[in-house]
This record gives structure tokens, C-alpha cells and sequence, in this order.
């Protein structure tokens, strides 16, 4: 392959590090690259702006309108209102900080404890790898998401670091033993015995020399896991059995569907339809994002234009 | 075939060893609960005017333990219970045992989960080495796209937006509850043309989320097989193409086969949303109700139901897969 773009990248490709501005560029040049891509990066960046800026833009108590209860979608009310008369897209804006924050906290829970104990049993084959593997043999089995409605009786879900961390707590076990298999293929490989003769510590090794090679099935995975930890959360606010201590999309779509009963009055429809639109919609966004974060992460698909 | 036994018999020790710790964890987060719904329902039956030693021979009867006894007393009295089968008594359901209760709610489950796993299954993986075959034509990308749309919408969005499109908007199926409560439980054809149409749905939803993952799996199977040198050399010795399929599909399934089995452990835990939605009597309701009600004895009797299937499952599955993949027994 000798097109001029991969000549000008070997020219320039002296001993100079792979630091964070190349990086960042490299990631860029991917996310542009195709058109879905850049429509999921936008989807992603609205919603993420959504969940910092969005509390500051309404008071903390959202204006009720009794004469607009179940109002129509209008140029006041885009997504209708509540059976309160609150404007629905208030509603979505305000809860999208609570169910992002839980879901990110959540997949970095995930990511982290997957990824060390996964480099840890995989590294130090022997007893600590029995031990680990009988632990995440046991998490992969128990359903979890029975698992976290029998939690949500003793643990408090009100704020997002606690939902996270269950959820994290509960989902890490896949990650663990892929990051396993990974590692025990890895530590055979020449630059990693080489490490090893060279004396450097294990820390080193494992950090180094061995979780930069694991890094795009964990960039994937962080993002997968946002997605798997949303659904999970905004399903026990919709289920009912985590009591409601803030406005999210899953006490939303609770309220419609089994106090408001928008499933038989039509009146109620928008605001049963607008978190599922929020829902579908982040989706979305990360289904076509996915696609460019394997790229960024993965080297070898990299096609240099 | 005698490692095989004793693989047999410590897998078997394994499983029970965890469910087990499972039952351990169910009894100290009862334990751990505010307000200590053990100690509460002791001074509610005093209240009631029982002795105290009626009163503890109820909640005994109740938990499965004594609220007195020193919990490490408890913990013992409550996993001999179990190993007899005995999950304890209902406290909503007053006097019925948790065992009958969820005994009853499982067939619910049962029947709309292994409809919807036989149709899904069926359907995606039918579609998955279609999609695999012709995946550089229109044909092939439309039905992965489906595949993975389908994949990544909730279940619970599935069921809701299905429930409104098909009860609401186009009103030609029934919503909610297993069957007409005014038509007469038994064997006759409007009952069961009832049952029939009230389990529509939640089949469909059931099916619907996770026709997704079928396709996706054997679509990458599919693909990883046609790499290999025997598909090449049957095409070189020119075997019709429906021979070659044949052999396509028999290697690239072995993988789905594993899943397949423990999706089976699964169902039990695998629609809460959907029974929720369309308030369906099964497992899962079961246990969202038990936490409605603070009833937990039920609620740690139908938790442990909905993990032993899955150990029951993992292990069964193990073995099964031995018989199934030749090239494994060696």
C-alpha cells in the first residue's frame, strides 16, 4: 500500500510518541470519516450537553399549568405536557442528568473492575486466577437483573453514584473474563517477556505493556455498557420498585403508562412518547458512534485516507 | 467416562455450593432491611393479641427462623429449610406456601418465554445465515440492520410501543391480563382462543428483542466458518451449493446451541418487563408484587427459583454440549 497518505504518515513517523494531540486527531479524522458517524457523535454531544447544562436551564421546581394539562404539541409545549401541565421536554431535558451520570458512572464501574481483575487472573495464572474466575463465574450467573430488583429493597438508588455502582457491580463479569482471555494470549507475546527480562515491576507490565493492547475491546465495552446501563436503570424506575427521589425518564415513563394511562387516553400519549423518543434516540447515537470508537481504538482498522 | 462422572459430581457440588451463598445473600439483606421486617412482623401478630409464643411460632412458620434466636441459629434453621425444599410461608398470600405460589407462577412464564425463544431463535437464525451468505447484496445488509436495531431497543420500549400500536392505535388485540375474566377457566375453545390472543404480544415482544442477538451471533458464525479450508475444498470438488449450506450451518451452530440452552436457564428471570407491561402472572410479577407488598419470604423463594434455573442450565449445558460437538470428547 503505497498511496501518498501512507508514505507521508511513514516519513513522519520518527521515534516521536504517540501523544495525546495526535491522538485526539487520529480520533477526530475517524469520526468524520463517514456520515453515520458524525450524526451519532451529534446525537451523543446534544444528550451530554443536555445532562450538564440542561438542570440550570429551569428553575428546580418545573412551572405547572393547570390550564394545560395534557396539552397538545405546540410551539410552548414541542412534546406536549404532563398531567400536571409541566412541558414534557423540561421533563427530558431536567431527567437527563440523573440517567446519564448513573449510566457513565455505571459502565466506568464496569470497565474498571472488569479490566483489573481481568488483567489480574490473567497475568498471574495460578490461585489468584482460580479465585477470580470462581467470583466472576458466580456474577455471570446470578441474573442480574432480578438481582437488582431484590437490591433495590436495601440500597438506596437516590443518587447516581449509587446506581452506578450497583449497576457496575452487577454487570462486570463478561468484561472480566474476556479481558482474561485476552491477557493470557498476551502475556506469551514477545514484548511482554521481553518486559519481563528487563526487570520491570508487574504493575508496569500489566498498565504498560499489556492494557494498551486491550484497549479497543474496553473503548467498545464502555460504550456498549452506557447503553446496557441506561436500559437497566431507566427499567427500575419504570418498574416502580426504586422510589422516586428525582425526575428521570423511567419515573416518566412509570407515571404514564401506570398512573396516567396514556395506553388507553390518547390525551396522554406525548408524554408516554417522549422518553421513549429520548431513549431510541441516545440509542441510536451510540449504535452509529460504536462504530467509529472501534476505529479510534483498534490501529489496525485504521485506514489512512 | 469416569472423569466424566467425577466432572459430573463437582459441577453438581459447585451448583448447589452456589445457590447456597445465593440463599445466604437473600437471608442477610432481608436481615440487613431497615426496620427489620423479621422483628416487625413478630410485634405486629402481638399486636394482634397472640402470645409471644404464638406469635413466634407464626413468623418461625412465616421466614423459616425464629426472630429471637441468635442469627447464626437462624441462618442454619433457614438453609435446612431450604435443602427440604421448604421456602417458608407467604405473608400477603396468608398461609399459602411460598413453593405453591411460585409453583403456580412459573407455568406463565414458562409457556410465554419458550414460545418466544422457539420463534426467535428459529427466525434468526434462519435470517442470520441468509444475511451471512448474501452479505454483500441489498438483501443481506437490510436484514442485519434489522437485526441490529432490534437488538438494541429495550425490551420494556418494545413492549410498550407494541402494546400502544396494537391495543390502542389499531385496537385488534387484547391488552393486559393472561385471559377474558369473564369467560370460565377450563378446556373450551373460547377460553383458550382468549389465552391464545392475550399471549400475542408478549410472545411477539419477547421475540421481537431478541430475534436481534440470534441473527447477530449466527451471522459472525456463519462468517468465521465460510473461512475454513473444508468449505473451500467442497466448493473445489464441486458439491451443490445446498450440500455446502448444509455443511455451513451444522458447524456454525454448535455456538448458538450453547446459548440457546442457557437462554432456557434464563427464562425464568427473562420477562419481568414484558409480564409487567402487559400484566402477565408469571415469575417475574411475582417478585415485582413481593417487593410491593414487603413480602419476602416470597421474594427470596422466587429469586432463588429464577438463579437455580440458570445453575441448573450452566451445568446442563456443559454436558450437553459434550454430546452435541464431537471434537470436544477427548
Amino acid at each position: 500500500m503505497t498511496t501518498p497518505g501512507t508514505a507521508k504518515s511513514v516519513h513522519t513517523f520518527t521515534p516521536k510518541s504517540y501523544n495525546g494531540a495526535s491522538f485526539w486527531k487520529a480520533a477526530w479524522r475517524s469520526i468524520t470519516r463517514k456520515t453515520s458517524r458524525i450524526i451519532g457523535f451529534a446525537i451523543i454531544v446534544l444528550f451530554t450537553l443536555m445532562a450538564i447544562f440542561g438542570p440550570y436551564l429551569y428553575s428546580s421546581h418545573l412551572p405547572i399549568n393547570t390550564n394545560a394539562i395534557y396539552a397538545p404539541i405546540s410551539w410552548k409545549y414541542p412534546l406536549g405536557t404532563d398531567f400536571e401541565g409541566t412541558s414534557n421536554l423540561a421533563l427530558i431535558i431536567t431527567g437527563a442528568r440523573y440517567v446519564l451520570l448513573a449510566a457513565a458512572l455505571g459502565a466506568l464501574f464496569t470497565v474498571i473492575f472488569g479490566t483489573v481483575l481481568g488483567l489480574i487472573a490473567g497475568y498471574f495464572v495460578g490461585w489468584s486466577d482460580s479465585i477470580i474466575m470462581r467470583i466472576t463465574d458466580f456474577f455471570l450467573t446470578i441474573p442480574s437483573f432480578p438481582l437488582l430488583v431484590v437490591l433495590s429493597t436495601v440500597w438506596n438508588f437516590g443518587h447516581p453514584l449509587a446506581m452506578g455502582f450497583i449497576l457496575g457491580i452487577t454487570s462486570w463479569g463478561g468484561m472480566a473474563r474476556a479481558v482474561r482471555s485476552q491477557t493470557l494470549s498476551l502475556r506469551e507475546r514477545g514484548f511482554v517477556e521481553a518486559a519481563r527480562g528487563l526487570g520491570l515491576s508487574p504493575f508496569h507490565i500489566l498498565f504498560r505493556e499489556i492494557l494498551p493492547n486491550v484497549s479497543s475491546y474496553i473503548g467498545m465495552n464502555l460504550l456498549t455498557s452506557i447503553t446496557g446501563c441506561i436500559y437497566a436503570e431507566v427499567g427500575l424506575f419504570f418498574l416502580g420498585v426504586v422510589p422516586f427521589h428525582v425526575n428521570n425518564w423511567g419515573v416518566m415513563l412509570n407515571m404514564a403508562v401506570f398512573s396516567a394511562g396514556a395506553m388507553s387516553s390518547p390525551d396522554a400519549l406525548p408524554y408516554l412518547l417522549s422518553p421513549l423518543l429520548a431513549l431510541l434516540l441516545l440509542t441510536l447515537g451510540i449504535v452509529l458512534f460504536l462504530d467509529a470508537v472501534d476505529e479510534m481504538f483498534n490501529p489496525r482498522l485504521r485506514e489512512d485516507v | 467416562m469416569k472423569n466424566f462422572l467425577i466432572r459430573l459430581v463437582w459441577r453438581i457440588f459447585s451448583g448447589i455450593l452456589m445457590v447456597l451463598v445465593i440463599a445466604s445473600l437473600t437471608f442477610f439483606l432481608i436481615r440487613l432491611m431497615p426496620g427489620d421486617p423479621v422483628s416487625a412482623q413478630y410485634n405486629q401478630l402481638i399486636m394482634q393479641g397472640m402470645t409471644p409464643v404464638q406469635a413466634e411460632n407464626q413468623v418461625k412458620v412465616m421466614y423459616g427462623f425464629i426472630p429471637d434466636e441468635p442469627v447464626g441459629e437462624q441462618f442454619v434453621n433457614y438453609i435446612w429449610g431450604l435443602l427440604h425444599f421448604d421456602f417458608g410461608q407467604s405473608i400477603s398470600y396468608e398461609g399459602i406456601g411460598v413453593s405453591h405460589i411460585i409453583l403456580n407462577a412459573a407455568p406463565w412464564t414458562l409457556i410465554l418465554v419458550f414460545t418466544g425463544l422457539i420463534a426467535s431463535f428459529l427466525v434468526g437464525v434462519l435470517a442470520g445465515v441468509i444475511s451471512a451468505i448474501k452479505r454483500s447484496s441489498p438483501t443481506g445488509t437490510i436484514l442485519t440492520v434489522s437485526g441490529s436495531l432490534l437488538h438494541g431497543v429495550p425490551q420494556f420500549v418494545m413492549g410498550l410501543l407494541l402494546a400502544y400500536l396494537f391495543t390502542t392505535l389499531w385496537p385488534i388485540l387484547p391488552f393486559g391480563a393472561p385471559y377474558d375474566s369473564s369467560i370460565n377457566p377450563g378446556f373450551n375453545g373460547p377460553f383458550i382462543s382468549s389465552l391464545i390472543s392475550h399471549a400475542v404480544l408478549p410472545v411477539v415482544t419477547y421475540a421481537l428483542s431478541s430475534y436481534g442477538g440470534w441473527l447477530l451471533t449466527m451471522k459472525s458464525s456463519v462468517i468465521t466458518v465460510l473461512g475454513d479450508d473444508f468449505i473451500l475444498a467442497s466448493e473445489i470438488r464441486g458439491l451443490k451449493s445446498s450440500t455446502i449450506i448444509g455443511y455451513i450451518a451444522r458447524n456454525a451452530i454448535l455456538p448458538l446451541f450453547t446459548l440457546f440452552t442457557l437462554s432456557i436457564g434464563f427464562m425464568f428471570g427473562g420477562s419481568v418487563f414484558i409480564e409487567n407491561i402487559f400484566d402477565y402472572p408469571g415469575l417475574g410479577n411475582l417478585l415485582l408484587k413481593s417487593i410491593d407488598t414487603r413480602d419476602y419470604p416470597l421474594m427470596s423463594g422466587a429469586f432463588l427459583l429464577i438463579t437455580i434455573a440458570v445453575i441448573a442450565a450452566n451445568i446442563i449445558t456443559d454436558f450437553l454440549y459434550t454430546f452435541v460437538d464431537p471434537r470436544i470428547r477427548r
